[in-house]
């Protein structure tokens, strides 16, 4: 209670009228999430002093900064208990704020190694210097969150920042005393909360805002919480591995043990390029310096993927059970829903155009809820491991299975060939080759005659002389095929031609080659294959 | 089940690789496309590619890290968002657990590896969709544009992957299963 006193006295300040005015006012913009009116606002965030945090005297790293991270306040006080404590015009010296800032301070460095970076926040309930103090654990559960804003503060401020932070064994059962903590040190390497009494995912999320994040967060170790061990206790430690690493992307190691990666180039530190690089070309341009360019097949004959897609989508749309030898027996299939609304199409009114009148009726449901499993659109998944195990269909009965239980579909490829377009070439598979074919275009979902647009990614394979697929007539089969569906976008879109970044009333330096529009994109296709053929294989 | 193809054996897949394949699908589109939206894109993406890599841009095919330099040179700003992705990895080699460098120790790693010498730990699809805006997008039209003019307004974009691990990459972490590059790429405005 006194403590609730003393907190009280350190940021009752008699704020500018100004600042009352504004933050009452942000405080009802109705932004949802009172931390970030509260970062954005009060956080020395701002261009105009970035450093803000760092550079500030000790005694200036004030409960300002401090209260801001007053989440639990804020939310019990309003717009009015906000108002109360804000305003620039503190003036200096409140001596009780000051103690508890520079008390904490001397907790901080006598609990930082300067060089292991190696901040230690263990066991702070034992330490006794605390209570002589006055200070009791932030991370206590009944602590007030203004204490901890008040230490990550202080923290993010120490020279050099802080690369490792323990809060082992401190019998934190919320994430509370975590919120600013990524706000204060977002390039924190290395955090152990081992130890403690961690029971629900969203304890994480408090550490692992929607703002701020530890996004080179290396390691972390959480043994010891009831979130992992309770996992590890029911045999669920992948599915434990994969919600932290979900949270986490930047994880290299979890509970002491490596995390299985994928690297990519671009993680390795930059090497030293000898050219200077050019600039990313900022000038303003009214259109694409190369043009949309037709289907693209290079380095097989095009008859190869033309048979196969004009055998493969009537059979798709009619009789799927049928393409069940087509799959390859341990094949992946998988289908995802982009359910956004294309700009472009929007302004061109296809949604409410007279000519396509059932583009009302389509309904996004057997898409994201068929097909045994759902909607594979793995930036959207909720439901982590499992899901993402449902929904990819492996094996060449499963497929069908799943594909007999989506929408019946019409794709008119045979009658109307220019509403699609087809990227595709060869590539090394395995001890043979493989061929890379994309697919983009547009089915009429038949129930109830909408149109939808679809992209179609297939990895195909050389059909085995004594395989079904070769038995029944198939040259190929296929290894890998994704779908995804998307709202209705013309094929305009991929039309040959030039292409207007900007809107203009400028023509193009270089119009649209005559020749271009004189032969059939076919024909220029093929040819461009011959030029491709040379110089890519 | 018996092998129909002329490739190597498969393996099926668990729920690991799926779950590891997932991951870096989700770390490869974040980076691939922050980088391509920076000021160093020519450099950051072209070491994702290789010298036989092969790429095509609306149809316009280009070949390898060269390739995609000339490409870049050419293109306004970007700045994408990813609306949908989706990835699998190959069946057709063999699944990643043969690879995962068990606990750092590297000891057993290596038998691992050599149990395994001309084999590869599976090449990943991945297709994204999302929309793109070039240059200033519709602020950079000029004010004569008609207000229902669609130029300038975001498109919408679909891109197909096929990554695939390098083997001569070094391994620079523990549990790096690899290092992957884009083997082949084909990106479209479709929309």
């Amino acid at each position: 209670m006194d403590r609730d006193t003393r907190m009280r006295d350190l940021t009752d300040k008699p704020g500018g009228r100004k600042s009352q005015v504004k933050s009452t006012h942000k405080a009802r913009s109705g932004r949802p999430r009172p931390m970030d009116s509260v970062l954005g606002k009060n956080m020395p965030s701002s261009s105009r002093n970035p450093m803000g945090a760092v550079r500030v005297p000790a005694d200036a790293l004030s409960i300002r900064g401090a209260a801001k991270g007053a989440i639990s306040r804020l939310r019990r006080g309003g717009p009015q208990a906000l108002s109360d404590r804000q305003g620039p015009g503190f003036p200096p010296g409140r001596p009780v704020r000051n103690r508890i800032i520079s008390s904490w301070k001397e907790v901080l460095d006598s609990r930082y190694n300067t060089e292991t970076r190696f901040l230690n926040l263990e066991r702070l309930a034992a330490d006794e210097s605390l209570a002589q103090k006055g200070l009791r654990p932030f991370t206590e559960e009944n602590a007030n969150p203004k204490e901890a804003s008040v230490v990550w503060k202080l923290a993010g401020a120490l020279e050099p920042k802080p690369q490792t932070i323990s809060l082992a064994h401190n019998k934190m059962t919320s994430g509370a005393a975590l919120h600013v903590l990524a706000y204060y040190l977002p390039d924190l390497a290395n955090l152990s909360l081992e130890g403690n009494q961690l029971t629900q995912w969203r304890e994480l999320d408090a550490i692992q805002g929607r703002r701020n994040k530890l996004n080179n967060l290396r390691e972390l170790i959480l043994i010891g919480n009831p979130i992992r061990e309770l996992e590890i206790k029911n045999n669920r430690a992948e599915s434990y591995r994969s919600e932290i690493t979900r949270r986490f992307p930047s994880l290299q190691m979890l509970d002491q043990e490596p995390i299985t990666t994928i690297s990519f180039n671009a993680d390795v530190p930059e090497a030293s390029t000898s050219t200077a690089t050019p600039a990313v070309n900022t000038a303003p341009q009214s259109f694409f310096t190369k043009e949309m360019g037709p289907s693209f097949i290079t380095g097989i004959d095009s008859s190869v993927v033309n048979e196969f897609l004009t055998r493969y989508l009537p059979l798709f749309d009619t009789q799927r059970g049928a393409l069940l030898d087509v799959y390859h027996p341990s094949a992946t299939f998988s289908f995802s829903a982009n359910t956004a609304i294309p700009t472009r199409a929007r302004i061109e009114g296809f949604h409410s155009s007279p000519s396509m009148p059932n583009q009302r009726k389509l309904d996004w449901t057997a898409w994201l809820q068929g097909g045994l499993g759902g909607s594979r659109n793995l930036s959207r998944l909720a439901g982590g491991l499992e899901k993402m195990t449902k929904t990819l269909h492996i094996g060449s009965v499963q497929i069908i299975e799943a594909m007999t239980n989506l929408p019946a579909t019409r794709h008119e490829i045979t009658s109307s060939p220019d509403r699609f377009c087809v990227d595709a070439w060869p590539i090394p598979h395995g001890e043979g080759m493989g061929l890379f074919v994309t697919l983009h275009g547009q089915f009429t979902e038949v129930p109830v005659e909408g149109v939808r647009s679809f992209d179609r990614s297939f990895i195909l394979a050389p059909a085995p002389d004594d395989s079904r697929a070769k038995a029944n007539g198939w040259s190929v089969i296929i290894l890998s095929d994704q779908l995804n569906v998307r709202s209705y976008s013309s094929n305009e879109a991929w039309r040959p031609g030039y292409m207007r970044v900007q809107h203009g009333e400028n023509i193009p330096t270089q119009p649209m080659s005559a020749w271009v529009e004189s032969i059939t994109p076919q024909a220029r296709a093929q040819l461009e294959a011959v030029q491709a053929f040379v110089s890519v294989f | 089940m018996t092998t129909t193809t002329t490739t190597t054996t498969t393996t099926t897949l668990t729920s690991k690789d799926i779950e590891l394949a997932t991951r870096a699908a989700d770390n490869f589109q974040r980076l691939y496309y922050s980088t391509y939206d920076s000021d160093k894109r020519m450099d950051g993406l072209s070491k994702l590619y290789r010298p036989t890599s092969a790429l095509t841009w609306n149809g316009n095919p280009y070949q390898g890290t060269e390739g995609i330099r000339e490409l870049l040179k050419g293109l306004p700003t970007t700045k994408h968002e990813v609306q949908s992705f989706d990835c699998h990895p190959i069946p057709g080699q063999s699944s990643f657990s043969c690879f995962l460098l068990s606990n750092s120790i590297p000891k057993k790693a290596e038998i691992c590896f050599t149990q395994l010498i001309g084999t590869q730990p599976p090449s990943l699809l991945v297709t994204v969709s999302g929309t793109v805006i070039h240059g200033k997008g519709t602020a950079g039209n000029p004010a004569s544009t008609p207000a229902k003019s669609v130029e300038g307004q975001p498109r919408v974009f679909a891109q197909t992957f096929m990554l695939v691990p390098d083997p001569t990459a070094p391994q620079t972490k523990a549990g790096e299963v690899a290092t992957y590059y884009i083997n082949a790429d084909a990106m479209r405005f479709v929309g």
